[in-house]
C-alpha cells in the first residue's frame, strides 16, 4: 500500500486540475445535502435494507428557529422510537419500558461541517453519477469511491430541487451493496411540533441516562492509528443502566468507528473475542488489560479489526 | 527532510506535500538513502517479506527497456511548454509502468501495510448490549449531517440478535 499511496500521490499531483474539475460539482452537491438536512421539515417512509433484512420506519423532521426536532419510528418488529432534539437523543423501548437518554451539547458534536467536506476528497474520489427518480423526486447521484480498502464506497441520491438525500447505498470493495436506506414516500413541509413528540406516555418508564461527558481516558490509546481516521472525541459515559465505559471516536469524515472500554468486573458475562456484523456495521470485541474493548463502526471488517487490535493500555 | 520522509511513509502528507517530497527524492541522494533505510526498518519491524536483494536493479533494468513513447525526438525543437508536458507525461508513464509492475503481483502484497492480513477473526453473535453500543456510536456518525437521523435506524430488534455470517 505504501508504494501504491506513493504512486497515487504522484499521479494525483500530476493531474490535480482533472481531479478537481471532476469533483467540484460533486462537493457542491454534498454541501447542498448538508444544508437541506439542516433546513427542511419533512415526513416520510423509509426502508433500511441489509442483506435479506429490511425494516420500514417513519422519519419526521420539524425544522424551527427555536430548535429542530427529529423523530424516527421503527414500524417493523420490536417497536422503537428515537427522538433527537438539539442536545438530546432519547430512545424509547416500549418492550422493556426503558428510555435511553444521551445528552450532548452541540459543541462536542463532531458533525460533518461544510468546511470538512473538501477534506473528504483525501480519502474518497467524489464524482457525479446518474440522475434517477426516487419516491417521485428527480435525484442526482453523488458517488464516493474510497481510495483504499479501509472504507466503504457510497452512492448518495439527492433531490435535484432541494438537495434532500433520498437514498444512500453503501458499497463494499467489490462494488456490492452492503446496505441501503431509501425513502419510499416523502412529503416536504407541513410538519407540526406535535408530529415529533414521542407518541407513548413514557413517564413511568425507567430512564437510562448515558451521562456522557468529554474526558481523558488515561493510558488508553492506539499503538497504530488507521490511515485517514482521526480521533474526534474522547468521553466517559454509561452504557445500559449502570455500566461505566470510555468511548473514543475516530472518523475519516464519512465513516466513524467508536472504541468502547469497560472494566471487566462491571460485566457479568466474559468478553467473547471476535467479530460480528450487521449491514455496514462491524463490531469487534476483545479483552485488553482486564477491560472489555468493543469496537463499533460503519467500516469494513478489516478497519474495525485493525483498530481493535491496536488498542493498548500503557500505565500513565 | 527526514521528518517529511517519515510522514510520507506513514501516508500523513496531503497530495501536494507528498508530490514535493517525491520530487525531492528524485534529486537528493541522501534522502533516497534515508528512504531506503526507513523502508528496511519498517519491513523489519513488521516482519514483512523482503523483496529479493536485486529487485531494484532488475526493476530499473526492466524500466530502462520500456519504450519511451511520449517524447519523440522531433518534439525537442518545440516550445518549452511541450518539453514540460512531455516531461510530465514521462513521469506519468514511469508512474504507470511502476503501477502496472507492482499492482498485479500478489507476492508483493505482504510488504504493504494495508494488505497485511489481520488474523482471520472468530465470527460471534452480536453482543447482547449491541443496541447500547449502536446508540452511543450513531450520534457521532458524520452521516447524520447529510442524512438527518436515518443512520439511527441501525439498531437491533430483539429478534435480530443472532449470529450472522
Amino acid at each position: 500500500m505504501r508504494l501504491k499511496q506513493l504512486l497515487v500521490a504522484g499521479l494525483c499531483a500530476l493531474g490535480p486540475a482533472v481531479v478537481h474539475a471532476q469533483s467540484a460539482d460533486a462537493l457542491g452537491w454534498l454541501r447542498k445535502m448538508h444544508n437541506a438536512t439542516h433546513k427542511l421539515s419533512y415526513t416520510g417512509t423509509f426502508v433500511y435494507q441489509n442483506g435479506v433484512r429490511s425494516e420500514t420506519s417513519r422519519i419526521t423532521r420539524f425544522a424551527d428557529a427555536s430548535g429542530d426536532v427529529e423523530k424516527l419510528e421503527v414500524m417493523d418488529g420490536m417497536p422503537r422510537e428515537i427522538v433527537r432534539t438539539k442536545d438530546t437523543v432519547s430512545c424509547y423501548l416500549p418492550g422493556s419500558r426503558v428510555v435511553k437518554v444521551d445528552r450532548r451539547t452541540e459543541r462536542d458534536f463532531p458533525a460533518l461541517l461544510p468546511e470538512r467536506i473538501t477534506g473528504l476528497a483525501r480519502h474518497y474520489d467524489i464524482s457525479l453519477g446518474e440522475t434517477h427518480r426516487i419516491a417521485g423526486y428527480d435525484c442526482q447521484a453523488v458517488v464516493l469511491t474510497p481510495r483504499d480498502n479501509l472504507r466503504y464506497g457510497y452512492r448518495l441520491y439527492a433531490d435535484v430541487t432541494t438537495g434532500m438525500l433520498l437514498k444512500a447505498v453503501t458499497l463494499d470493495a467489490k462494488g456490492e451493496q452492503v446496505e441501503q436506506m431509501t425513502f419510499t414516500q416523502l412529503t416536504m413541509g407541513g410538519v407540526t411540533r406535535d408530529m415529533v413528540q414521542p407518541r407513548r406516555g413514557a413517564r413511568s418508564w425507567r430512564v437510562e441516562d448515558a451521562a456522557a461527558a468529554p474526558a481523558q481516558l488515561a493510558g488508553w490509546g492506539l499503538s497504530k492509528e488507521l490511515p485517514g481516521f482521526e480521533k474526534i472525541i474522547e468521553l466517559k459515559r454509561r452504557l445500559g443502566e449502570t455500566r461505566s465505559a470510555g468511548q473514543v471516536v475516530y472518523s475519516d469524515g464519512m465513516a466513524a468507528v467508536s472504541v468502547f472500554i469497560e472494566p471487566l468486573e462491571a460485566r457479568s458475562e466474559p468478553a467473547r473475542t471476535g467479530l460480528s456484523s450487521m449491514g455496514a456495521i462491524h463490531i469487534y470485541t476483545r479483552e485488553v488489560a482486564n477491560h472489555r474493548v468493543t469496537v463499533v463502526g460503519e467500516a469494513p471488517a478489516v478497519s474495525v479489526q485493525r483498530i481493535a487490535n491496536a488498542v493498548e493500555y500503557r500505565k500513565p | 527532510m527526514k521528518e517529511r520522509l517519515s510522514e510520507l511513509m506513514d501516508g500523513e502528507l496531503d497530495d501536494r506535500s507528498a508530490a514535493e517530497v517525491i520530487k525531492a527524492l528524485g534529486s537528493n541522494r541522501e534522502a533516497v538513502r534515508a528512504w531506503r533505510t526507513y523502508q528496511l526498518i519498517s519491513d523489519a519491524m513488521r516482519e514483512s517479506r523482503l523483496l529479493s536483494a536485486d529487485f531494484t536493479a532488475r526493476f530499473s533494468e526492466r524500466l530502462a527497456h520500456e519504450p519511451t513513447v511520449f517524447a519523440p525526438r522531433a518534439m525537442q525543437t518545440e516550445s518549452r511548454r511541450w518539453l514540460a508536458m512531455s516531461a510530465a507525461a514521462s513521469v506519468a508513464a514511469v508512474a504507470l509502468v511502476a503501477w502496472v509492475a507492482f499492482a498485479p503481483q500478489p507476492e508483493l502484497k505482504s510488504a504493504a501495510p494495508v494488505a497485511q492480513a489481520e488474523p482471520k477473526p472468530n465470527l460471534v453473535p452480536l453482543p447482547s448490549a449491541a443496541n447500547d453500543y449502536l446508540l452511543a456510536h450513531q450520534g457521532f456518525s458524520p452521516r447524520l449531517s447529510l442524512q438527518g437521523m436515518a443512520p439511527y435506524v441501525r439498531t437491533v430488534s430483539e429478534q435480530a440478535v443472532e449470529p450472522r455470517k
